[in-house]
Parts: C-alpha cells; sequence; structure tokens
C-alpha cells in the first residue's frame, strides 16, 4: 500500500509514524516549505486536557497518554506544571465551577482556587485583582522544536520518505477515488491520501470540488529575553480580559506572551503587528507587575487553522473513499499529533476511528449542521 | 569563512547569543537534521539579541558544506523578526488603554 500525507507538520509525521508502525511500507510526506514550517513550530507548546467538550477531552487524554509514553523512545520532553486560569470577577469562578464538575465527569483534576491558594501556585499575581482561578495541575508545556525534530528523524529513520519545498498542486479523482496528486515535482500515485496541511487544506481539496471550512486566523506572540525560572505554572491565563491574554515561560527562561486579537483573516504570514504588543502587555502587566522591566526580544506570527465549533476535522473526505483529512485544529493540534497519528491510521486501514467520539469530528458534520458544542473555548 | 570551525573542537563558539559550539552544529547535522530551518531552530541560532548577526552565515556555511548545497538554497527561509534589537516592555505600555 501506497500512502501519500500533505503536510510535514505534527500531525503528517504522526500519521506517518502510526502507519509504519501498522505495516504501511510506502509512505511519502510532501511539503510545500521546510518541515514543521506551520502552526507546529510557531505554538506555544502548551498542552491540556481540560477542554470543555467530550470530543476534546477524550482525545486529548488519549493524546497526552500517548504522548508520554513516547515519551523514552523518542526523546520527547513535556513537563506538567498546571494551568491556571485566572478570574478577576467573582461570576467568572461561578462559570469555573461548572467546567470543573464537567471536567471530574472526564477524570480531569482540575479545582477551583481561592485567592490564598493562587499566590501559593504563583507568588507574582497581583492577588488584589483577582478572586480566585481554576487550576489543571496535570495540564503543561513541552519543547516544541526538540520534540518534532526527535519525531521528524525518527520517522525518517523508519523509512518515511520526507519530501520537502514541493507544493501539492492537485488532486486527480477519477470515479469516487483520487488516484494521483499533481505537485510541483511531479505527478505522484498512491492508494490512499491524507491531508494534513492546516489552512492551506481547504484549497488543495478545493481541488477535487470538496469546501473545507478552514479559516486562517493569524496570532501574534511576543517573547522576552531569558530569565530565571520565574512563573511556576505552565501557561496563567488572564480568562476576564477579551481574548484571554495569556502567558509562559518556555525551557530556556524567555517568556512567551500572546493574545487573541481582532485581526484579518488570511493575512500574510508577514503582517507584522506591532501594534499588538501594547495590547497583549497591558492587561498581563496588572497581574504581573514584574512585566514592565522584562526585555521584548522578537515576535512572529502564526495561524490558528480554525474550523467554525473550533474542533479539527478528522475523517473522509467523502464522496472519495481514499481521500483524508486532519486539519483545522484551531490552536490544538501539536498536542493532539499523536491521536490524530492513531486516529488516520484506523481510519484508513479498518474502515473507521479507533475511538468512537472521532466520528463526530468528520466533514459530515458541516453538511448536517450538528456541530460540537463547547460549554466555553478557554484558550 | 574561518578555517577554525572545520577543527573538531568543543570550544569554538559560533554563537555567542546561546553559546552554540561549532561541534554542536556538526553532531546535530550527524543526528539527521538536513535541513537549515530545522537545524537553526533546533539549536537555537538566531534565537538571542542578535538576530543571527554574527552565527548564522558561519552556521549557513557549515551546513552548506556538509550537504552539499547553495548557500542562497540554504538561507532561503532565513528571517529577521522584530524588533531589530530588545526593546523594554516599559515603551509599548506608556499610555496606552488596554
Amino acid at each position: 500500500m501506497k500512502v501519500l500525507i500533505v503536510g510535514a507538520g505534527i500531525s503528517g509525521l504522526f500519521i506517518a509514524y502510526e502507519l509504519v508502525q501498522r505495516g504501511v511500507k510506502d509512505v511519502t510526506v510532501i511539503d510545500s516549505s521546510y518541515p514543521g514550517s506551520g502552526a507546529t513550530l510557531r505554538n506555544l507548546g502548551c498542552f491540556r486536557t481540560s477542554f470543555t467538550s467530550p470530543e476534546h477531552v477524550v482525545l486529548l487524554k488519549e493524546s497526552l497518554r500517548e504522548w508520554f509514553a513516547l515519551k523514552d523512545e523518542f526523546g520527547f520532553k513535556l513537563e506538567r506544571r498546571g494551568y491556571l486560569w485566572v478570574a478577576r470577577k467573582p461570576e467568572t469562578l461561578e462559570g469555573f465551577k461548572k467546567l470543573v464538575d464537567f471536567h471530574h465527569q472526564y477524570d480531569v483534576p482540575t479545582r477551583i482556587l481561592d485567592v490564598e491558594e493562587v499566590k501559593r501556585v504563583e507568588p507574582r499575581l497581583n492577588t488584589k485583582l483577582v478572586v480566585g482561578a481554576m487550576f489543571d495541575p496535570t495540564a503543561g508545556r513541552m519543547p516544541i522544536i526538540e520534540n518534532f525534530v526527535n519525531l521528524y528523524i525518527k520517522v525518517k529513520k523508519l523509512g518515511v520518505k520526507v519530501v520537502p519545498y514541493t507544493k501539492v498542486i492537485k488532486f486527480i479523482p477519477r470515479g469516487d477515488r483520487v488516484v494521483a496528486a499533481e505537485t510541483s515535482g511531479g505527478t505522484v500515485e498512491f492508494d490512499a491520501a491524507v491531508v494534513a496541511a492546516g489552512g492551506d487544506s481547504r484549497d488543495l481539496i478545493a481541488t477535487v470540488g470538496v469546501d473545507v471550512p478552514i479559516v486562517d486566523v493569524p496570532r501574534h506572540p511576543y517573547v522576552t529575553e531569558p530569565y530565571a525560572e520565574t512563573l511556576r505554572p505552565a501557561l496563567i491565563i488572564d480568562w476576564d480580559t477579551p481574548g484571554s491574554p495569556h502567558i509562559t515561560q518556555n525551557e530556556h527562561g524567555s517568556m512567551i506572551l500572546a493574545r487573541d486579537l481582532e485581526d484579518t483573516p488570511r493575512a500574510s504570514i508577514y503582517s507584522q503587528r506591532i501594534d499588538a504588543v501594547p495590547h497583549i502587555l497591558k492587561p498581563l502587566r496588572e497581574l504581573l507587575p514584574f512585566l514592565s522591566s522584562v526585555n521584548i526580544l522578537r515576535y512572529w506570527m502564526g495561524y490558528y487553522d480554525m474550523t467554525p465549533d473550533h474542533h479539527p476535522i478528522y475523517g473522509p473526505v467523502t464522496p472519495y473513499e481514499n481521500l483524508f483529512i486532519a486539519a483545522g485544529f484551531s490552536g490544538h493540534g501539536m498536542m493532539m499529533g499523536p491521536v490524530t497519528g492513531k486516529l488516520i491510521a484506523s481510519w484508513i486501514l479498518d474502515g473507521r476511528p479507533y475511538i468512537d467520539i472521532a466520528k463526530n469530528l468528520t466533514l459530515e458534520r458541516f453538511k448536517t449542521g450538528r456541530l460540537v458544542k463547547e460549554l466555553a473555548v478557554i484558550g | 569563512m574561518g578555517r577554525e570551525v572545520s577543527k573538531s573542537s568543543n570550544t569554538v563558539i559560533v554563537c555567542r547569543c546561546n553559546d552554540v559550539t561549532a561541534d554542536e552544529i556538526r553532531k546535530a547535522i550527524e543526528m539527521g537534521i538536513d535541513d537549515f530551518e530545522l537545524l537553526r531552530k533546533y539549536l537555537r541560532l538566531g534565537f538571542g539579541p542578535c538576530q543571527g548577526r554574527s552565527c548564522i552565515m558561519i552556521a549557513a556555511r557549515m551546513f552548506a558544506r556538509a550537504t552539499g548545497r547553495g548557500l542562497d538554497e540554504v538561507l532561503l527561509n532565513y528571517k529577521v523578526r522584530p524588533p531589530i534589537v530588545p526593546i523594554s516592555a516599559r515603551y509599548f505600555i506608556k499610555g496606552v488603554k488596554s
């Protein structure tokens, strides 16, 4: 069996890895740029299971179990330092209580912290502005570049062919199958194909007449110069400020600051927004006053490949029986990598996903209108 | 291109911001990193305050020589990102409403 995967990011490489694990001999991954060049090497590297839809919670629990299970074999690094969702208003804390009840149904051990407990988790927080918080001790962060490079080297050693700087222009359909892809490096034939190319998946799948509702939404993270260990939680989220400004400190001591700001969808990846800095900094500086004296080192831009319900699109691209999609992760693709690999491999080889709930995430849902509902979209 | 970086040595520092040595660059290439952007990001070359002013050309030449590729091909995706020098957060916040 010959499988073509479009997109050499975290999803594409985990799909390739799982296919090889299951005995597929001929796996090729094509990318229009360098491996990991999309959202994979542009995200903040944070992970959690404390989502607010059954689909996300079930799949993330499985995905993180797998990240940790592969740790030694791949040399992955992952650190559980917790997520701290800070509430400035009492009513927000009431909302958090409902989320905690939901999480506990799925054995996700989030809890509500009062101001004293918040202080213990993060002594630098200006608790005058804080009424409490929700804390997920199992959430954490990972060094994305190191983990991705380890995965990349591993799949190449396993015999996966990775072809960078090659653009897939269109698929060639024949009846209810797609039989080949026309690329900037020639025509590639295959038995099955997977599109795991973030927002670019939409344009590629449009070449066989299927609409994929993914919009690239620009995000603008800023990174500071490195400092000694300062922030204890993996991520602190200012939940009561619009766009939930958030901050993490990476393995090298740099703090990364970001906020979901209004932006032009599909804006160029190089349309810089220096004006975003104060909007991100100001609310976070209220909560963490020491931020007034840090130095801003660098800025980069990346996309959230957003779907209408902020959940990924997994599974077959109907009506084509051998074309699959894994895209639209809406900011969660890195942490979902391993489960993405196993789901798509099972879909290709067994004709169905190995976890039932993933069936709710097919492309069909946008036709039937059965979108996934979340209690709240949190960071 | 200084000949010193082609000698095996732990002490030749290529990136002064993050203390990356020539040896570490060689080892990363041997480990199987076959793309310059991946190599650069893996070793954090250009991630410091100088944004690669001193290290990138040296590392790119080492990589080009090791892989037999041309320098312009190797540097295709290398981009300097704003700000050019680190700026205190204070300057951004002055008089701005959240």
